[in-house]
């Protein structure tokens, strides 16, 4: 009998650690049962696409296959652990020795690893294969950025790219985001970051002792990031792109602005890049540190002096203070002396200049003589009008504001002005700069009589269920008052420096364009050619305005003006061809 | 006319120990179908299984119908017979997992280790009661040890450690149970503690070297595994120790003989120097049981991974458990030998708290039976017998439930009906069956 209670002693002893561990700890043993069968893989969101205004798709997304190791409860052998390395080596570009790595430390933490990523679905067979050779490897479906028009709008749209370390400290506490995610550096992909990124998906895989998923426990689908409309028109796009790499240089600027509303239709800038070349399949090779691009958008950066397009102004300033004489003739002896000093035409004229005559010739002489008649500092107050000197306010990063030149400052800075400041002022050239997109505001002001916008690319953001986060719209920033006439006469004169002469490159049959053409000085090189234009039906109101810089481009009428002409035709060409299909449809 | 004698219970069955038994074929039978359902095995262990049913209940009715008093006559033939199997396995048998010990015929194997732990306890308790008179004496304990030597010693040659394990204590119990001296418990006990408590210590002292630190003793006894010299003065200091006991004792008027404190204490030094050549022998898997067994955390993968991992899994089970075929743990591999030594944990993984209290529960039923009918058997090789395998599956238990609770190392033994294994469902319904056939035979006079 003793040793029956001895044995009932004993009962009760392993009764009670029964009911210690079963009852009273099943808590902390249940989450250790979970995590031991458990991996959770997280899923890359697909990032929203960006898309132009006619739908083209300027960023979408490619399926990319990530490759994931489970690390096994039961520690294999050295031996199975080379041969995965290998196998792995072989099939993914990356060194067997950086996969053995990986593999060692998730063996070390118990946590799911990934050993290559961005893999393209052509290597995938060869994968899948040893997937199912293999426990403990684990493909992963995700997706990768990709920009079906290369480096169509790459100022514009951006790229992503690997985050640093500093950033995934900031960004990680209120998005889901890894160490190894890629954000947008630049352009819409950094600005629209939060909107398109999504929210990465959780799978919840269930994985046996050797590391072999035995079924899928829970999976957090992905949410996609919502999709960014651009104002962008493709077509227009990509042929302004193309016209300032056809040019001279293949280096320059070109934007065109919607006249009624001040949406951004193209913005180039070149040089440009191709974004997928930051998103690339796996090759083994990681280039992304060593890719060298120009961020510098000139469109936007680039600062230059408007040469004769400024004649508008002096033209305007003229006109608003009474000093324009339609029927004022000048001769043209190709150079004017003041002061004793010599001031050159770029071309000898001859006599019979008028206003209008002066403006399609870009002759100096007259303006010369129209800033000598009025004055620098009416000049000066034109350029405040239209706001030069200051951003447009586009939604891109850097943008510069140029400059202001006339009295003003001088008189600031206590030093003088003398009478050959105000007759480089009054064709454009000395220290006022303006930048490609200030140029395109001052154009659309021109056209639309004094309408100053505030340029704008976005035209919604919608998420993916529809709902508009954000809507880009129209802002008006200024509306330039001037007598009556004064935009009359500006547009017959640039209708004409078109039809007839220096801006005879744009010309386009049907098409009312209506152009400037100028020739920045550089002293460090080449002159910039600028053209500023805008353009409508034949009988309607402008409905585009563009400016086009070409840099080192010699001359606006040769270089840039044609580049404006292609611009203005693709437009058209598209806006016809959509009347037509409607009409079709009709 | 009167019937007025008592009436006498003549059943030949004690039914609450077949009940108890049903209950844990059956719930062992779902065990282990859940427990390797997936597997490549599952079915040659199935079948191996159901074949091995029929089997294990021949033997028990074996066991039952066959008078268990003719073991008394013929237990030098039976040990004889152990010999022999053991002998011949480690000739012919095949090796499996490491050790030399199973006969293979066609597909079947047969491991007679399992069978001579039941023979042993047959053999010891035919030889204690045929000694009624002599059980006090020395000379009992000096054959009784000089026949079972051998035995262990070729058990140890496959090796099996787990046999010992299990036989050692439970033949302990049963010398006890027979009245064996206490001063010769005293002697043995006190050789085992010295030859297990040192290797321990030094175990403990490679797992945790930095306790050295700033101690003279546990520095010095650390030295003892190593360095012989401090050994000899260890054995002297623990001799010279036990001498002056003896003396101080007689100044109290506590009279011992002097030879009895002797052995006593040269008892302790063999035990000591056995603990010695122990940790210097140990295979390097067995000290990584003993590792596992004193510091479970230390290294979560390495060897304490089974008990841990027995332990998530019973522990997720909760009370009621996660269903038959639901165990994550075990379903995943996440427990070895989980057919086998660590069934109880896909038990109490998939039937919780209730389930493995049941095993506990029927298995406390079993052994109380057994004492019942020890009481009542009609001879002292009947009470001896019963007594013997009591403490046999006294042993399975305590020892397979105290490794899976963490208070016993992993010793690779199973819970006979539960675990998978033929030759231990076998052997174990033979000794329920002896047990019976006492039962049925507790009336006879001879």
């Amino acid at each position: 009998m003793f040793m029956f209670v001895l044995a009932l002693l004993c009962g009760a002893l392993i009764a009670y650690k029964l009911i210690f561990i079963q009852f009273i700890s099943h808590q902390k043993y249940t989450s250790q049962a979970e995590k031991n069968r458990t991996q959770i893989l997280y899923q890359t969101a697909p990032r929203g696409q960006i898309l132009a205004s006619g739908g083209e798709v300027l960023a979408s997304n490619q399926a990319a296959f990530s490759l994931y190791y489970l690390p096994p409860f039961e520690m294999p052998d050295e031996k199975t652990l080379t041969e995965i390395a290998d196998a792995v080596s072989k099939n993914t570009f990356k060194s067997q020795k950086d996969i053995l790595q990986i593999i060692n430390k998730s063996l070390k933490n118990g946590k799911a690893a990934l050993l290559v990523d961005n893999l393209a679905p052509k290597n995938i067979f060869a994968l899948a294969e040893l997937q199912n050779f293999y426990p403990g490897l684990y493909l992963l479906e995700e997706t990768k950025r990709y920009y079906p028009f290369g480096a169509s709008a790459a100022h514009l749209l951006g790229y992503i790219g690997t985050m640093e370390k500093n950033t995934w400290k900031e960004l990680s506490g209120e998005l889901d985001y890894r160490l190894n995610s890629k954000i947008g550096k630049s352009g819409i992909e950094k600005r629209y970051e939060k909107e398109l990124k999504g929210r990465d998906g959780g799978l919840f895989l269930e994985v046996n002792y050797k590391g072999r998923v035995t079924q899928i426990i829970k999976d957090n689908r992905w949410r996609k990031g919502a999709d960014v409309y651009t104002t962008l028109l493709a077509p227009v796009q990509q042929a302004a792109e193309d016209a300032v790499r056809t040019s001279l240089t293949g280096r320059g600027a070109a934007v065109v602005l919607d006249v009624k509303t001040g949406a951004v239709l193209a913005l180039a800038s070149l040089p440009d890049w191709d974004p997928n070349i930051f998103t690339p399949y796996n090759t083994g090779k990681n280039n992304e540190d060593k890719i060298k691009i120009s961020e510098y958008n000139l469109a936007v950066q680039g600062l230059f002096p408007p040469a004769s397009t400024f004649k508008t102004i002096t033209a305007l300033a003229a006109y608003e203070n009474g000093y324009l004489d339609l029927k004022h003739e000048d001769n043209c002896t190709g150079h004017i002396y003041l002061n004793g000093r010599e001031f050159k035409c770029w071309k000898n004229h001859g006599p019979h200049i008028d206003f209008i005559k002066g403006m399609e010739q870009s002759c100096d002489t007259y303006f010369y003589n129209l800033g000598l008649k009025m004055g620098s500092y009416n000049i000066e107050k034109m350029q405040r009008k239209f706001h030069f000197g200051r951003k447009t306010g586009i939604d891109l990063p850097g943008e510069k504001s140029g400059n202001i030149y006339g009295p003003t400052k001088r008189a600031n800075l206590k030093t003088y002005w003398f009478g050959g400041d105000t007759l480089n002022l009054s064709i454009g050239q000395g220290e006022l700069l303006l930048t490609p997109i200030q140029m395109a505001v001052y154009a659309a002001a021109l056209a639309s009589k004094g309408k100053i916008w505030k340029p704008y690319y976005i035209e919604k953001v919608v998420s993916p269920s529809g709902k508009i986060l954000e809507e880009g719209k129209s802002e008006l920033v200024d509306q330039v008052k001037l007598k009556d006439g004064a935009f009359e006469i500006i547009h017959k004169a640039l209708k004409s420096v078109v039809d007839n002469a220096t801006g005879r490159g744009a010309k386009i049959k049907d098409i009312a364009v209506y152009g400037k053409t100028g020739t920045a000085q550089n002293p460090h090189g080449d002159d910039h050619g600028w053209f500023l234009a805008f353009a409508g039906e034949e009988d309607g109101e402008p409905e585009i305005a563009v400016s086009v810089l070409i840099q080192f481009g010699k001359g606006g009428g040769a270089q840039a003006a044609p580049a404006a002409r292609k611009i203005i035709k693709a437009y058209f060409d598209l806006k016809h061809s959509k009347e037509e299909g409607n009409k079709n449809v009709q | 006319m009167f019937n007025n004698s008592p009436k006498i219970k003549t059943r030949k069955l004690d039914w609450p120990l077949i009940y108890g038994l049903i209950g844990l074929c059956l719930i062992g039978f779902f065990t282990i179908l859940s427990a390797v359902s997936g597997t490549k095995e599952m079915t040659s262990i199935m079948r191996t299984h159901i074949i091995a049913l029929p089997i294990a209940v021949a033997a028990f009715v074996f066991g039952w119908l066959f008078n268990y008093q003719i073991y008394a006559e013929h237990y030098k033939k039976l040990y004889v017979f152990v010999i022999f199997l053991l002998v011949a396995v480690l000739a012919f048998g095949i090796v499996a997992r490491g050790s030399h010990s199973w006969f293979r015929f066609g597909g079947f194997s047969f491991q007679p280790a399992e069978l001579c732990r039941i023979a042993l306890i047959v053999i010891t308790a035919a030889f204690l009661a045929g000694r009624p008179r002599q059980i006090k004496n020395f000379k009992t304990l000096a054959i009784f040890s000089a026949f079972i030597l051998p035995v262990f010693g070729l058990i140890m040659m496959q090796p099996d450690f787990s046999s010992i394990v299990v036989t050692a204590p439970a033949l302990l119990i049963l010398l006890f149970v027979a009245g064996v001296n206490v001063y010769y418990f005293v002697l043995i006990i006190a050789f085992g503690l010295m030859a297990g408590i040192f290797p321990i210590i030094w175990t403990y002292i490679s797992l945790y070297p930095e306790i050295l630190d700033n101690s003279i003793i546990l520095s010095w006894v650390n030295s003892l595994s190593f360095d012989i010299i401090p050994c000899m003065i260890f054995s002297g200091v623990l001799v010279g120790l036990f001498v002056l006991a003896w003396f101080v004792l007689r100044y109290f008027r506590v009279l011992v003989p002097f030879s009895l404190t002797m052995v006593l204490a040269f008892s302790m030094v063999a035990g000591f120097f056995s603990g010695y050549f122990v940790n210097k022998h140990i295979k390097s898997y067995q000290r990584k049981r003993v590792e596992a067994f004193l510091a479970p955390s230390a290294d979560p993968k390495g060897a304490s991974y089974n008990v841990l991992q027995a332990q998530i899994a019973m522990g997720s089970g909760g009370v009621l458990g996660k269903g038959l075929f639901s165990g994550t743990q075990s379903r995943l591999g996440f427990v070895p030998e989980r057919h086998t030594d660590f069934i109880l944990a896909i038990l109490g993984e998939e039937n919780g708290l209730l389930g493995t209290l049941l095993v506990l529960s029927l298995y406390i039923l079993i052994l109380w039976r057994i004492i019942i009918i020890a009481r009542n058997s009609s001879d002292l090789f009947g009470y001896l017998l019963c007594a013997g395998i009591f403490a046999i599956f006294f042993v399975y238990m305590a020892f397979n439930f105290g490794m899976l609770i963490g208070i016993v190392p992993v010793a690779g033994i199973p819970l006979p009906f539960i675990s998978y294994g033929g030759s231990n469902l076998v052997s174990s319904m033979w000794a329920l069956g002896l047990v019976e056939g006492v039962y049925f035979r507790r009336l006879s006079l001879i």
